[in-house]
């Protein structure tokens, strides 16, 4: 089953292309619901270890445990509507950009489930490539700067990863690249060796995160991808650069986190309040989207550099919710712009009279976006907070600031969208929009109301990050014996 | 759930199923039909609240706890969600869900014709759904659920008529102040659980009470509930977004804005009472915020001209009341006003929205005056509770305000902040009180109609379904406050009810009652306070038939109160000024700095340049090979390390 997460994307992806005239579509969605029902069952699977370089240690190892099996579901759950906004809003080359929907899909999966360092960078670099092709063939007119500023930001931090990786088995001595061998024999290095590899992987990972001050990129990609928000979809489950911090960079090199732990948590507190600001004065819908988006990615990073548990737990929680909020957010921003052909902002207004049912699904993923408890994003945003919290109560309200500057934009946002006087009408939800969008909600609510299952099993993986591979579990009642909250390197 | 006390949990899913009802069939529900489903909604959950209440009173352990699901456990740290019900939690729900279901009854009648019917009951279910979960809620994630849920839908009720740009900008104005309080409230949480290791709050409170007293800590978490209390309950400095509020329908106004949603911060502070006791520094600062606002408030008041202000500014400052009462230590006393001000302060704004309605969406005092002759009940209910919000004796306000002043005086919990001015600004404020809403029945009311002939000959009392909800809250207005009568000649109900469930047996908070004969005078010089605000008022407007206050009226001073004493004027010019100039500073960065010249800085480093111009040219097959050369330069070193070892 955990290779079936990744071979149905890639096979439908694979089919989709080749598949004629309108059937296409239905083999993409299909495909899409499929890799999603078996994600359902990834919690249950069993790991996958393929000889692949052996010579080099390198194995196509999967692990379905910890936070990946939540992060692919949650991916496949965003995919659907994506998918089916693709199919029905893309006029040319349909077959194209529905199998690099899929592929990249495939692609993440793999991302999310590898347990081999080796594994995990060819599928952070193979994703790039549909996500590439995607803004380069439908991207808008000013596609080829923003293409270029994305391969160059790209390509230099993975190439500095790439480094580190090689770097981290060489000199830990451990006899591949799988995790469970890796990460005890890395853990072992001296602070200040861990620190400059950390900075290598944090070199990738910061840019795709993005953090403050390299996120530029991010705007532009939005910016100029497809307008059905469909590419933008598959950018936003894209940003996994928190999942590279949370699975691989943290937990082989606690004493580096520790080194960088105070420039990062900065950082990222910086993108929080940046992000949120700058969101606050946009006039383009989807340059707004990207800023709120970046601002989630400030929250998620000082969630992970608190390098408390419940700070990388909650920063992975939001990661999987945003990929609903936000991944939502640019699915609408497609509606709004099928129904205008335009995304600036003083094209629209009082829409809630003509389109009541739109207005609605717009307010309930705008209050997920903004972390209102009980919907998605909030579980993730408060414990990725109440972590940071622990390590610097100040750098926590730096970010908690954009806690208020998300209730400026996206209260905003609403009104200029759909309150005051409606100058001209649209037509409310069609079939397939309605279609298109009940996932989403589903999954907002499913993440804001019970997120428990979800967070357990990313519990897991957080305490890994924070006490290793090897400290077992903790029996029930064990808790008791250390302070809870305890922060990585807790001996400090 | 054998036990009766515990079905009322089942309260918050009734108003939530009436508001999917309303707003998932909403093309469906014409009038009455949207009014009635959601009435009877909130109806079912008032006689749950009655059932828990009368069998909790009947038995000696009054605290039943009901598991729900869990929410997330991390890191050692469980969110478990739960109810608690205790007779804190159910005399709020009672009231929420009582008063409730009246103002639903009355909006049937009052939102006929609105072509929003169906959403408006849909949003006043929602948000009793979210007010009873923050009522309910036995840990502070969940209260935070009902918390944001009440300002979700409060935002939601304040901007109802949207297409107007003015109702949207308010509700705009109410979410994001409230979102300033709730940041309050989030870092109050992330304190408490760095401190303690859990939100649930009984085991906060027990672990509070385990601290050394007046610990810093413990005034950081009290200082930050009070941010997030002010915020909902508008007190300084967050008070701004409430007088606004009031573009909101009249029925929300009452609800929302007046009896319940306002009051969360009252019961909060009541909820976390433990903390507060530990804290002297807190309290104080608590109770002082509480009587500025309350001054403030009722400066305000004097000099508004539109008739849902004033209500909207003695709301603002009957809250300060509240905040000074659990400042000094007095709980159940807070909670207490709590009670009686929801029944005459409901009853005051449905009176205004019975007046609103008659006179065809008039809302300027300056042109009303003799309605009490053509729409008697709506007159004479207005008239009550006027008389029992300015502490006129033996009615319901009077009762809880006298104990606010007692305990402001006698309280021992604030000893060397200051309780004597806390006291003598208290009693300034009743005689406030009382003038300005004697000038606002009587702008209303009596005297002789100010507006056009016309509209005055148009004017009748407003339907049954309007009026008994205005005779129901009168005569609460009346009878509220014998619940909790002064102890010290008198049985007093309540106090044995409530401090149970806010001080949980944990600390006791000392009150030694002062001599007989010193409470006796102190209930005088409360009755001689209302006294003089009324005589005041009679002598301004009927004496002189208001000729001091039009040479007033004009005046600066009379302005300056009018704008809220200038606190509006001040944050434009300050906060949202700032705020905005330093978005659009982070706009203007973002785009020229952080943009170009990251890549400027590299594009100058020579190599790097031209491998851009590389990728530039080739795009995807550059990176094809960009890739395929990292791969080789891995495969070669991982060659190396191979022959090495």
């Amino acid at each position: 089953m955990t290779l079936a997460a990744l071979l149905i994307p890639l096979v439908g992806g694979v089919l989709a292309w080749a598949t004629p005239g309108r059937a296409r579509g239905a083999v993409a969605v299909l495909a899409a619901v499929a890799a999603f029902v078996a994600a359902l069952f990834l919690p249950t699977a069993a790991p996958v270890d393929v000889a692949w370089l052996p010579a080099f240690g390198a194995g196509l190892r999967l692990d379905p445990s910890g936070a990946s099996s939540v992060l692919v579901l949650a991916a496949a759950l965003a995919m659907i509507p994506t998918v089916l906004t693709a199919a029905v809003r893309v006029r040319e080359r349909t077959g194209t950009f529905l199998g690099l929907l899929l592929i990249m899909q495939a692609m993440l999966a793999g991302l999310f489930l590898a347990s081999d360092l080796l594994a995990f960078y060819v599928f952070w670099e193979a994703a790039l490539i549909p996500s590439l092709v995607l803004l380069g063939v439908f991207g808008g007119e000013r596609r080829r700067g923003a293409v270029t500023k994305y391969l160059i930001y790209a390509v230099s931090g993975s190439f500095l990863m790439l480094v580190s990786i090689i770097a981290v088995r060489v000199l830990s001595g451990a006899e591949s690249f799988a995790f469970h061998e890796l990460a005890p024999a890395a853990r072992e290095l001296d602070a200040v060796t861990q620190g400059w590899l950390f900075a290598g992987f944090a070199a990738a990972f910061v840019v795709k995160l993005p953090l403050f001050p390299l996120h530029s990129w991010l705007i532009d990609f939005h910016r100029e991808n497809h307008p059905s928000g469909a590419a933008d979809v598959a950018g936003t489950l894209y940003k996994v650069g928190g999942f590279g911090f949370f699975a691989w960079a943290i937990p082989l090199l606690p004493d580096g986190a520790l080194v960088l732990q105070p420039y990062l948590l900065t950082a990222a507190a910086v993108t929080a309040l940046w992000g949120a600001l700058a969101a606050t004065r946009q006039e383009d819908l989807k340059s707004l989207l990207a800023y709120a988006s970046l601002s989630h990615m400030g929250l998620i990073g000082v969630g992970l550099f608190s390098l408390t548990e419940i700070g990388l737990a909650g920063a992975m929680l939001l990661l999987a919710a945003q990929m609903l909020s936000t991944g939502g957010m640019f699915l609408l921003s497609g509606m709004m712009h099928a129904r205008r052909g335009s995304f600036a902002l003083d094209r629209f207004g009082g829409l809630a009279r003509s389109a009541p049912a739109l207005a609605a699904v717009s307010l309930f993923v705008i209050f997920a976006a903004i972390g209102v408890p009980g919907l998605s994003n909030f579980p993730g945003e408060f414990l990725a907070l109440l972590g940071a919290a622990q390590a610097s109560v100040f750098l926590a309200a730096v970010a908690l600031a954009s806690v208020i500057a998300a209730g400026v934009y996206g209260v905003n946002l609403y009104q200029r969208l759909y309150q005051g006087r409606q100058v001209e009408g649209t037509h409310d939800l069609r079939a397939v929009e309605v279609a298109i969008l009940a996932p989403i909600v589903a999954g907002v609510l499913w993440f804001g109301l019970a997120p428990a299952n979800a967070a357990d099993r990313i519990d897991d993986g957080a305490r890994v990050a924070v006490h290793g591979p090897d400290r077992p579990v903790p029996a029930e009642g064990g808790a008791a014996s250390e302070p809870p909250l305890a922060t990585a390197g807790g001996e400090r | 759930m054998n036990d009766p006390a515990a079905w009322v949990a089942l309260a918050p899913l009734l108003a939530l199923a009436g508001a999917l009802i309303n707003g998932l069939a909403g093309r469906a529900m014409r009038a009455p039909r949207a009014g009635i489903v959601a009435t009877a909604a909130v109806g079912a959950g008032f006689v749950l609240s009655l059932i828990a209440l009368l069998a909790l009173a009947g038995r000696d352990d009054r605290s039943v706890s009901v598991a729900l699901w869990p929410y997330a456990s991390v890191g050692g740290l469980d969110l478990s969600f739960g109810f608690l019900i205790d007779p804190l939690s159910v005399l709020m729900l009672t009231v929420v869900t009582g008063v409730g279901t009246l103002i639903h009854l009355f909006s049937i009648g009052y939102m006929r014709g609105d072509d929003g019917h169906a959403r408006y009951f849909a949003l006043l279910n929602l948000f009793v759904a979210a007010m009873t979960v923050l009522l309910l809620a036995d840990g502070f994630v969940l209260l935070f659920v009902g918390w944001e849920g009440v300002g979700v839908a409060s935002y939601l009720l304040i901007g109802f008529w949207y297409r107007t740009r003015a109702n949207a900008d308010a509700a705009r104005k109410a979410f994001v102040m409230n979102r300033i309080g709730d940041a309050g409230f989030l870092m109050a949480m992330f304190l408490t659980a760095g401190a303690f290791g859990t939100l649930h709050i009984a085991s906060v409170n027990e672990a509070a009470v385990g601290m050394a007293f007046g610990s810093a800590t413990l005034g950081a978490i009290g200082v930050l509930l009070l941010i997030a209390a002010a915020g909902k309950s508008a007190q300084l400095p967050l008070q701004t977004w409430l007088p606004d509020a009031m573009a909101g329908p009249t029925p929300v106004s009452a609800l929302i804005h007046a009896a319940t949603m306002v009051t969360a911060g009252v019961y909060l502070i009541a909820r976390t009472a433990p903390i507060f006791a530990m804290t002297p520094f807190a309290s104080a600062v608590v109770a002082w915020i509480g009587a500025a606002t309350a001054l403030v408030a009722a400066i305000a008041a004097i000099a508004q001209t539109d008739v849902k202000k004033v209500l909207a500014y003695s709301t603002v400052s009957q809250l300060g009341f509240m905040f000074v009462a659990v400042g000094v230590g007095a709980y159940w006393v807070a909670i207490f006003h709590v009670f009686t001000h929801a029944f005459f302060k409901a009853a005051l704004f449905l009176g205004a929205g019975s007046v609103i309605h008659a006179l065809g969406g008039e809302q300027d005092l300056r042109r009303m005056g003799g309605l009490g002759a053509k729409m008697p009940i709506t007159g004479l209910t207005a008239l009550i509770a006027t008389l029992a919000i300015a502490g006129v004796p033996l009615l319901s306000g009077f009762f809880s305000k006298d104990a606010i002043l007692l305990h402001a005086l006698t309280s021992t919990h604030l000893d060397g902040y200051g309780t004597t001015g806390l006291y003598g600004v208290l009693l300034l404020v009743a005689v406030l009180t009382a003038f300005y809403m004697f000038r606002w029945y009587h702008r209303v009311f009596a005297g002789r109609f100010r507006g056009d002939a016309k509209t005055f000959a148009a004017v009748h009392e407003a339907p049954a379904t309007m009026t008994v909800p205005l005779v129901v809250l009168a005569a609460f207005s009346v009878g509220a406050g014998w619940l909790g009568l002064p102890a010290f000649a008198f049985p007093n109900v309540l106090q044995g009810w409530l401090e149970p469930a806010t001080l949980g047996g944990l600390v006791s908070m000392p009150f030694d009652h002062p001599a007989l004969w010193v409470e006796w005078l102190l209930l005088g010089v409360a009755v001689a306070a209302a006294g003089v605000g009324l005589g005041l008022g009679a002598w301004v407007y009927v004496a002189r038939d208001g000729a001091p206050a039009r040479r007033f009226g004009d005046g600066a001073v009379a302005a300056f109160a009018r704008g809220g004493l200038g606190f509006d004027a001040a944050y434009r010019a300050l906060f949202v000024g700032g705020a905005q100039g330093a978005a659009d500073g982070v706009a203007v960065l973002d785009r020229d700095l952080v943009d170009r010249g990251l890549l400027g800085a590299g594009t100058a480093l020579g190599t790097f340049g031209r491998a851009a111009a590389a990728i530039q040219t080739g795009r995807v097959r550059t990176y094809a090979a960009t890739m395929f050369a990292a791969l080789v330069i891995l495969l070669l070193l991982l060659a190396w390390t191979g022959a090495r070892t």
